[in-house]
């Protein structure tokens, strides 16, 4: 027998290899459950009103999805939550004055602009939720830039650590959501209980929340504020506005966010950077849906330059191919 | 050879023709554009101060590089800058009246490149133009949008355009005090 | 050449911003109020014509090695002389459109036209081609500024026409147009730049669409023809 012959010969089959029982459905309903403390804390802190406007975003963008899908002849995917989903990340993100009829708007960007128009559920290559909210804060500026509790309008913790008056919160006030906010974003302790509750699951993993709060806390810790602590700042800047809630509900995405492992980490960071870039130079107070939306942009170009090798090529294979290639081109020129 | 020769004879014959018509049409239309532009800046004037002449003074260009020139009314109702800034899209001109007391008579655009139906509001002559330049009678030079404490509404989605006619009329109004 | 088919190519088939694609610059831009859109369509229109009508008229002692040089020295003429007309008598349209009326030098439009048609068709053809191309143009235009105008700002025929007195059209760009929702519902950002892309997109998608469909339709009806024809052979 010669040597060219004696080759290993693997059973292949079909893929795929392993099933589990979790679907889409599984994990959007776990999305659901997690938001739950939030909702709680919403509803506590700023009445019924807006539990409605939760129902009206997860309705609405669930209509949208099915009347798209159904004019169109495409297969029905509302049952897959993942609409209903979006609809109810979009008013977590909105403040609490927002009228139903923009909510209703918004999910109609959200869902037949972003998510529809590029093919539906994954193929998506913006965040639709927050896309939703950029488009609604740039046409309803006015209404939105703004948090109003029962008629009067309330600065929020990040227009006073950015502004001319020192922040009248202490950090236990400003973890446990006493502050005024978006209707999902205010208090920390909600939606770190979520965060828990989707890692236990193994909805999310840790990787992309940890690079996004941990390159904003590190950030505000090294450049630090005249008039606070550098803990106390960091702590602020960590807890204020959207960088929690964002950063565990949206960035994990899977449509939008990396898969590799170091694209991920780098995906993370540079939604934490763009944050702070944005709260310290920006015409905005809040920077982080921007920031993910940006990061949204780069995930393809992420995934590539951060893609793992096949299993069994080892690093001289590698390094031969691509000096082969090199090669190759050379002799085309 | 020939072949270039040729070329550029039939270039330069139609550049010739080209140049003509442009010359006569220019001939045709640069009164009537020169007429205009001055009818607007008289108007301009008109809109932000009642006088009867202007007399053209001199002033520190160096610590106001943004003003252009400053009119001063012959009747004593006060002065009259025009000044080029630059806006959200490109330069806007402005003309801007400032009375003895150093308050702001009125303001008119003379000229920009802002986007049509947002920021090119400031300078339209239906009801959300003439509302927003009204707001900019009888300000000082504290004047600042709403949102910055100030008592100026912007423009719907123009915030950049209208923050930028609130500070140059603000700059008008200091390069009249230093007038003296 | 017939008109009938030029016409129905300029407006649908053929038309130069849903189909061919070129000169979208000025149509994401300017499509903001009615005013602009009527008179950046006609502006484009009697450029188109004149300068198909000059180089039809001198295609055949243009040497082929210069003439898109030739093209757009014509081009700019053209487009010089509306800029210098506009000013002097029309100077609310050339306020509105600033720069993109000189601009209309560079619009894919007119040069593509006389690449594509002029320099081989005769000055009939060509005038009706600037004309019907002209017209496939201010209708695009027009459709793009009644749904950003409309979705932007609630409002219908902004600068053209004014209520406050009875309806009458306002021919210097001064009328309020007709608000048909309050301004404050509108989705503003359909104004911006952002909306000019979304609404081209759909647009275009929506034409596409239309057009693969009657394709389609066309395609079945030859086919029944066809098979029918072979039926009554058979018999």
């Amino acid at each position: 027998m010669s040597e060219k012959n004696e080759r290993l010969i693997f059973d292949v089959a079909y893929q795929p290899q392993v099933r589990t029982t979790v679907d889409t459905r599984r994990l959007m309903s776990d999305v659901i459950v997690a938001m739950i403390p939030v909702a709680i804390v919403a509803v506590y802190r700023y009445g019924w009103h807006v539990l409605v406007l939760m129902l009206t975003g997860m309705a609405s963008a669930t209509f949208f999805e099915w009347a798209y899908r159904r004019l169109l002849h495409k297969s029905i995917t509302i049952d897959d939550y993942s609409a209903a989903v979006s609809g109810l990340l979009l008013v977590m993100v909105l403040p609490p004055q927002t009228p139903w009829w923009m909510i209703v708007i918004g999910t109609f960007f959200a869902i037949v602009v972003v998510k529809q128009l590029y093919g539906g559920i994954g193929k998506n290559f913006l965040n639709p939720a927050l896309a939703g909210r950029a488009f609604l804060t740039a046409s309803y500026a006015g209404t939105l830039t703004v948090v109003i509790i029962d008629g009067t309008t309330m600065a929020t913790p990040l227009s006073y650590l950015y502004g001319e008056n020192p922040l009248p919160f202490t950090v236990a006030q400003n973890f446990l959501g006493k502050i005024p906010g978006s209707i999902g974003e205010i208090s920390s302790l909600a939606i770190l209980l979520g965060a828990a509750y989707l890692i236990v699951r193994k909805v999310i993993r840790w990787r992309i929340p940890a690079c996004v709060i941990g390159s904003v806390a590190l950030i505000s810790l090294v450049c630090g504020h005249a008039g606070y602590g550098r803990v106390e700042w960091m702590l602020h800047n960590v807890l204020s506005g959207g960088v929690m809630f964002t950063g565990i509900f949206m960035a994990t995405d899977y449509a939008t966010s990396p898969v590799t492992r170091w694209g991920q980490a780098i995906y993370g960071i540079g939604i934490g950077a763009l944050t702070m870039l944005i709260r310290c130079f920006g015409g905005f107070a809040e920077g982080c849906s921007y920031a993910i939306l940006i990061m949204n942009l780069t995930t393809w170009a992420l995934d590539k330059a951060c893609h793992r090798h096949q299993f069994g090529v080892s690093r001289e294979d590698i390094a031969a191919a691509r000096a082969a290639k090199k090669a190759a081109k050379k002799e085309a020129v | 050879m020939n072949k270039i020769l040729k070329l550029a004879i039939v270039l330069f014959l139609v550049c010739a023709v080209a140049a003509g018509a442009l010359g006569f049409v220019n001939n045709l239309t640069a009164p009537i554009i020169f007429a205009q532009a001055q009818a607007k800046t008289a108007a301009a004037f008109a809109s932000v101060m009642q006088a009867d002449g202007y007399e053209e003074i001199e002033f520190d260009k160096e610590s106001f590089p943004t003003v252009d020139t400053i009119h001063r009314a012959t009747n004593g109702a006060g002065h009259v800058v025009t000044s080029t800034f630059s806006g959200a899209q490109g330069n806007i001109t402005l003309a801007c009246g400032v009375d003895p007391d150093f308050k702001c008579t009125g303001i008119s655009v003379i000229e920009h490149s802002e986007t049509s139906g947002l920021g090119a509001n400031a300078a339209s002559t239906a009801e959300v133009g003439v509302k927003f330049r009204a707001q900019f009678v009888g300000q000082d030079e504290s004047i600042a949008l709403s949102n910055a404490g100030g008592s100026i509404d912007a423009l719907t989605g123009a915030t950049i355009t209208s923050r930028s006619i609130a500070g140059a009329v603000a700059e008008s109004i200091r390069v009249v005090k230093s007038l003296g | 050449m017939n008109p009938k088919k030029q016409f129905t190519e300029g407006l649908i088939t053929n038309n130069p911003v849903l189909v061919q694609q070129i000169g979208m610059c000025a149509t994401m831009a300017i499509t903001t109020t009615l005013f602009n859109g009527v008179g950046m369509g006609l502006s484009v229109l009697i450029i188109l014509t004149c300068c198909n009508v000059v180089i039809s008229l001198i295609r055949k002692i243009i040497p082929g090695e210069i003439r898109l040089a030739i093209f757009v020295v014509v081009i700019a003429t053209f487009v010089t002389i509306v800029d210098l007309l506009l000013q002097a008598y029309v100077p609310a349209l050339s306020e509105a459109l600033g720069v993109f009326i000189p601009l209309i030098v560079v619009n894919c439009i007119i040069i593509g036209r006389a690449e594509a048609f002029c320099q081989k068709m005769p000055v009939g053809a060509c005038f009706l081609d600037g004309i019907f191309q002209g017209f496939g143009y201010t209708v695009v235009l027009i459709i793009m500024c009644v749904v950003r105008e409309l979705l932007g700002a609630g409002r219908f025929g902004g600068g053209l026409i004014d209520v406050s007195n009875g309806f009458r059209f306002t021919l210097d760009g001064t009328g309020a147009g007709i608000q048909i929702f309050p301004e404050s519902y509108g989705a503003s950002i359909l104004s911006l730049p952002f909306g000019g892309f979304l609404t081209l997109g759909v647009l275009i998608a929506v034409m596409q669409y239309a057009l693969k469909k009657s394709e389609l339709k066309k395609a079945a009806l030859a086919e029944q023809a066809k098979a029918e024809e072979e039926k009554e052979e058979d018999e």
